[in-house]
């Protein structure tokens, strides 16, 4: 439940030191590129801050979303986020049910009208009046358009609430769209991702409990913190791919050998997030360093967009072929290599907004 | 207290680049007292970069282990105000490493809510504790 106590207070009765806080505050500004010099001022304003009421709603999902959130914390700096917030709804992780936890929902709206954030994973069914997904009642059109109507923000968790992600994939049956689509009054941060990285997450929740505002976003509502960089611009294989060192198969000598995995259908090069750096299990790898191609999941439509096992620009309508022969061919070197990927990301947000357009 | 430097640069650009940076940082603060610190885990460092970084700074008088929300690591450099700041996450990953040039990192001082918290935790332990009855017949005396 939400209360008037502020953060310090209740680290101060779990035996909790401001030192933590500070540890918290030098992750938090590292993780968001917030200069370090502010961490300080960042552990004075959150042990000061109260809790963040936060309401959490699972529509068309698979929950792996909360998985991603809950499995990845074990009793150390990670867990701290979940001081900074008051999980005051979450129908997978709330010990209550039926009514009693509906009540919670209204009662948490009610005492923090205008400053709870709602957090969601899955994506909204508008097909035939949105019955292919209800709850308590409701469809989740209703529920996110009530429990939206008095929220500071909205955090679309997951490829499927940010841009309708695998429900709303063709011939998307159910009519599924993203949250973004619905609720066009509030500020609405995407962190998508199949499932999403938890310090994107965590890092985005801290910093509207420390600021009380939302952090900077690129043009598809993603923090910058977690997606100004590709894939591609951060992989470890990149070295392989300037000098045209490619992979043609999953156990040939280039995959036994480390090499680049674009003509096995990586899609780092037009794929925004922070995989490459944060990376996944504790930090332990990434797909790409565990040898398959990225597969684009947090970009929009990424389901529809051609097999995972071709190369961009084979696999992408609209990609002129001569990009993939000359990264074929190895000509694709030093800054025309950085040019090569700049054009496909280009290339690839046209793309989507003409297909969000339409 | 400065030991005797290397007198040989460091051979990695951005090491390079981080001590001539750390150098400008130490003679603000020597001058004005204003600390600083350099985020290490936003750059695109190597190990080696790290390790030639780490090598050129050295180590100074103080090393300290903190457990604190997991395990951080401080330890000041050869160079007096300059120290390396290593916090760990989950399975000792470094999630957050930075140069702080201050006369001691704020993570070691004691927060005085932390101070006034022990302070009444003591005095609760203290009323709690049972006194022997041999003690308490000696206090009288
Ligand atoms: S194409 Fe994929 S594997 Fe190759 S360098 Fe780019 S991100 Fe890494």
């Amino acid at each position: 439940m939400s209360d008037r106590q502020t953060v310090g207070d209740i680290l101060a009765q779990r035996g909790v030191s401001r030192r933590a806080i500070l540890k918290y505050a030098a992750w938090l500004a590292s993780a968001m590129a917030l200069p370090p010099s502010a961490s300080k001022a960042i552990a004075q304003s959150l042990a000061a801050a109260r809790r963040q009421s936060v309401v959490w709603l699972s529509f068309q999902e698979c929950t792996g979303c909360t998985e991603s959130l809950t499995r990845s914390f074990s009793p150390s700096l990670e867990e701290m986020i979940f001081n900074l917030i008051s999980l005051d709804y979450h129908e997978t992780l709330m010990a209550v049910s039926g009514h009693a936890a509906e009540e919670a929902r209204l009662k948490a709206m009610e005492e923090n009208k205008g400053k709870y954030v709602v957090v969601v994973d899955g994506s909204v069914p508008l097909k035939d009046d949105g019955v292919y997904s209800a709850n308590a009642g409701k469809t989740n059109l209703q529920t996110l358009q009530e429990t939206a109507k008095d929220a500071l923000a909205i955090i679309s968790v997951g490829t499927c609430a940010a841009y309708g992600g695998i429900p709303g994939a063709r011939p998307n049956p159910t009519g599924a769209v993203s949250v973004g689509e619905i609720i066009k009054d509030k500020p609405v941060i995407n962190i998508p991702g199949c499932p999403p990285i938890a310090e994107a997450i965590a890092g985005t929740v801290a910093y509207l409990v420390t600021f009380g505002k939302v952090p900077d976003l690129d043009h598809l509502g993603r923090p910058k913190a977690f997606f100004g960089d590709t894939i591609h611009d951060r992989c470890y294989r990149r070295p392989f791919y300037d000098k045209g060192l490619f992979a043609k198969s999953f156990d040939d000598e280039g995959a036994r050998n480390g090499w680049c995995l674009y003509e096995v259908g990586c899609k780092g090069p037009v794929t925004y997030n922070a995989c490459a750096t944060l990376k996944w299990n504790g930090g332990v790898s990434f797909p790409i360093q565990s040898g398959h191609g990225c597969i684009g999941c947090s970009e929009p439509h990424f389901w529809d967009k051609g097999s995972f096992y071709q190369p961009l620009s084979t696999a992408m309508p609209g990609m002129g072929a001569g990009i993939a022969a000359g990264a074929a061919a190895g000509v694709a070197l030093g800054a025309g290599a950085a040019w090569l990927a700049r054009r496909r990301q280009v290339a690839y947000s046209q793309q989507t907004s003409k297909k969000e357009g339409a | 207290m400065e030991t005797d430097g290397q007198a040989t640069a460091p051979g990695s650009a951005l090491a390079l680049i981080l001590v001539r940076e750390i150098g400008q940082a130490l003679a603000a603060f020597a001058e004005s007292g204003e600390p600083a610190a350099i985020d290490l885990r936003g750059l695109p460092m190597s190990d080696a970069d790290r390790e030639e970084l780490l090598a050129w700074l050295g180590d100074g008088e103080i090393a300290a282990t903190l457990a604190v929300a997991g395990r951080s690591e401080i330890r000041e450099t050869r160079f007096t105000g300059v120290w390396w700041v290593r916090h760990f996450g989950t399975d000792d990953r470094i999630a957050a490493e930075r140069i702080e040039i201050a006369s001691v990192p704020d993570i070691l001082i004691a927060d005085m809510a932390d101070v006034t918290a022990a302070a009444a935790r003591f005095d609760d332990e203290l009323a709690e504790l049972s006194i022997p009855p041999s003690m308490e017949e000696a206090e009288h005396v």
